[in-house]
């Protein structure tokens, strides 16, 4: 990031930081779904997805392409009704109108009024947020800052390219300090520069104590940020949890040791599994927190640690096996 | 400002910065223009008698206004079937509803904004030719501002019904089908004269009905109606049976019933519009 963007970062970052996050309803979940479900005629896009997001969490939904997240965002939103179960989003029903003041939208086909420019699009949204005149500018510019087009506010919107459109998406999703953020596939027009501006401002907006509900099928993105995800199959929630409960094995780790007798790792009990690879040695099922204690254990008994390589499912790996399952 | 008034305000801006304001503004001054040569030409030829003149400009300008009311007709049509499926389409009205904002404040706002444009459009073009029409021939029909209102009127109902066929169909279909249901209510309306005029009761029935169904035609008689000198509807109902059934005749002025009921008939089809996007799942 160039200098003059990394100001602009810290100056964005102030922005978002400083004033409170506006609550309704505290100590109610950000998002409580109830068996949402929703068919459009023969197709069943969403299938009774319950799941609780808390205040101030970062919640990756994520899912393959035609997975039902986009229509469980449209529901949260009140775009469209669910054909049975229930929402509640910052503790009114899902599509309250009020509540809706606290909530930033990044659609998944981001499109603003192309004969406006971005400067417009904002005052737009706020003025459509009721946010006092008076305030507009400064949202307007910290918006800017923030998705990196501070340059181009007095640029029509139709001159935009996809990655533009989408950063001024985002910007209008940060009007009037949301406490509920939620971003479908925010990530999807943009290079990998904005994809990490994008890292910061979900951060930024955690810091702050905002909700943010990350809506992508790239689980990089998700593995980045989000503190609890929900991976959705054929509109079905097939696992929620932390990133470490849902790659669901204990911690193994593969470790190169030298100046030990062959069969120094047939005496090392109270450690998992263990199997002899050559030089390396791998072990199997440990204990959260157990590294260490292995290393200082092998250490102790005159070894000399050449390698330490942790071995864990990566959230790919876990997620092809869940739709698998599936 | 209110949410109505925003959207509102959005959709005159949009008509302004999609250049749809110049585009009124170039039809405008070339109607205008051409018309005022017209009907110079027309009161100062001395091929014509002024007693001929006296009895051409009323019929001429009952024929412009005749096209012009098409026109207005026409761009309601076009943007209001663009207002709510154009955009649901495109995506932008979606982070509008997602927004504080109740689906009829958008829906009311891009009528009233709309509206408010076709409204300034129809007085300047009326206002602009019957100035013209004066200086050029010295004629200023019965009540200009009568038929002015009429014309909008009528402009208004198809602005409606289209804006209530884009809460459902698709842009291009809302706009054909509204174009088209204009074309059949202005035939319908002919054949009811023609019914009327010859005593062919099926006729007569369905002209009244579709006057009511869709008032457009109705609309439109009533517009000429304050066009026409008094001794022009008077040779009218005094000639032989086929002058009364001339579509660019209308020989009675619109009952206040009549005008109740459009009245009626836009808040109901405002309403089914409500409806309509209430329901919507976008």
């Amino acid at each position: 990031m160039s200098p003059a963007r990394s100001a602009e970062r810290a100056e964005a970052a102030g922005r978002i930081g400083s004033p409170a996050v506006r609550d309704s309803a505290p100590g109610s979940p950000a998002i409580h779904a109830i068996g949402l479900r929703k068919r459009y005629r023969d197709t069943i896009a969403l299938e009774g997805l319950s799941m609780s997001v808390a205040r101030g969490e970062v919640f990756g939904f994520l899912g393959p392409n035609g997975s039902g997240k986009t229509t469980a965002v449209k529901l949260l939103l009140g775009l469209a009704r669910p054909t049975s179960g229930e929402a509640m989003v910052l503790g009114a029903p899902a599509g309250d109108r009020e509540t809706r003041r606290q909530i930033g939208y990044l659609p998944e086909l981001f499109r603003f009024q192309s004969w406006l420019t971005a400067r417009e699009v904002l005052a737009l949204h706020c003025r459509l947020l009721r946010l006092p005149r008076l305030r507009w500018p400064d949202e307007v510019d910290g918006a800017l800052r923030t998705v990196g087009l501070a340059g181009r506010g007095d640029a029509k919107v139709g001159t935009f390219s996809k990655g533009m459109q989408q950063r001024l998406g985002l910007g209008v999703a940060l009007l009037g300090e949301p406490a509920l953020v939620i971003l479908d596939e925010p990530t999807s027009a943009l290079d990998p520069v904005g994809r990490h501006d994008v890292r910061l401002i979900i951060r930024e907006l955690r810091d702050r104590g905002a909700t943010v509900f990350l809506n992508t099928h790239l689980l990089g993105e998700a593995e980045q940020v989000c503190d609890r995800v929900t991976i959705l199959s054929k509109g079905e929630a097939v696992a929620t949890g932390t990133l470490a409960e849902l790659r669901g094995r204990r911690p193994s780790v593969r470790l190169r040791v030298t100046g030990l007798p062959a069969d120094w790792w047939q005496r090392l009990d109270g450690f998992g599994r263990r199997t002899a690879e050559g030089d390396w040695l791998l072990v199997e099922d440990l204990n959260e927190g157990q590294v260490p204690e292995l290393v200082a254990a092998i250490v102790s008994r005159g070894g000399q640690i050449e390698a330490v390589v942790p071995q864990r499912q990566s959230l790919e790996e876990r997620f092809l096996e869940l739709l698998e399952e599936t | 400002m209110n949410p109505l008034l925003t959207i509102a305000w959005l959709t005159v801006r949009e008509a302004a910065r999609r250049r749809l304001v110049a585009a009124f503004a170039l039809i405008s001054i070339l109607l205008v223009s051409l018309s005022g040569w017209g009907f110079y030409k027309l009161s100062h030829s001395t091929s014509v008698t002024s007693g001929e003149t006296g009895l051409a400009v009323p019929q001429a300008v009952i024929l412009f206004m005749f096209m012009f009311s098409f026109v207005v007709a026409l761009s309601a049509s076009a943007i209001a079937s663009l207002a709510i499926s154009g955009e649901i389409e495109s995506g932008v009205l979606q982070t509008i509803i997602a927004r504080p904002i109740r689906r009829s404040d958008v829906l009311l706002g891009k009528w009233l904004g709309m509206a408010g444009l076709l409204a300034a459009y129809t007085a300047i073009v009326c206002g602009l030719l019957v100035g013209i029409v004066d200086w050029a021939s010295g004629y200023v029909p019965p009540d200009p501002v009568a038929a002015t209102a009429f014309v909008l009127a009528e402009g208004i109902v198809l602005l409606t019904l289209v804006l209530l066929l884009s809460t459902r169909l698709s842009a291009l279909a809302a706009g054909v089908l509204g174009v088209a249901l204009f074309g059949i209510a202005w035939l319908a309306g002919v054949a009811g004269a023609l019914g009327t005029a010859f005593g062919i009761r099926g006729m007569h029935t369905a002209g009244v009905i579709s006057q009511y169904l869709l008032p457009t035609d109705g609309l439109w008689h009533s517009a000429m109606f304050y066009l026409e000198p008094s001794w022009f509807i008077s040779q009218q109902l005094a000639g032989p049976r086929g002058e009364q059934a001339n579509p660019f005749s209308a020989s009675a002025a619109p009952t206040w019933p009549y005008l109740t009921w459009v009245v009626i008939w836009l808040v109901l089809v405002l309403a089914f519009g409500l409806i309509n996007l209430q329901r919507r799942e976008l």
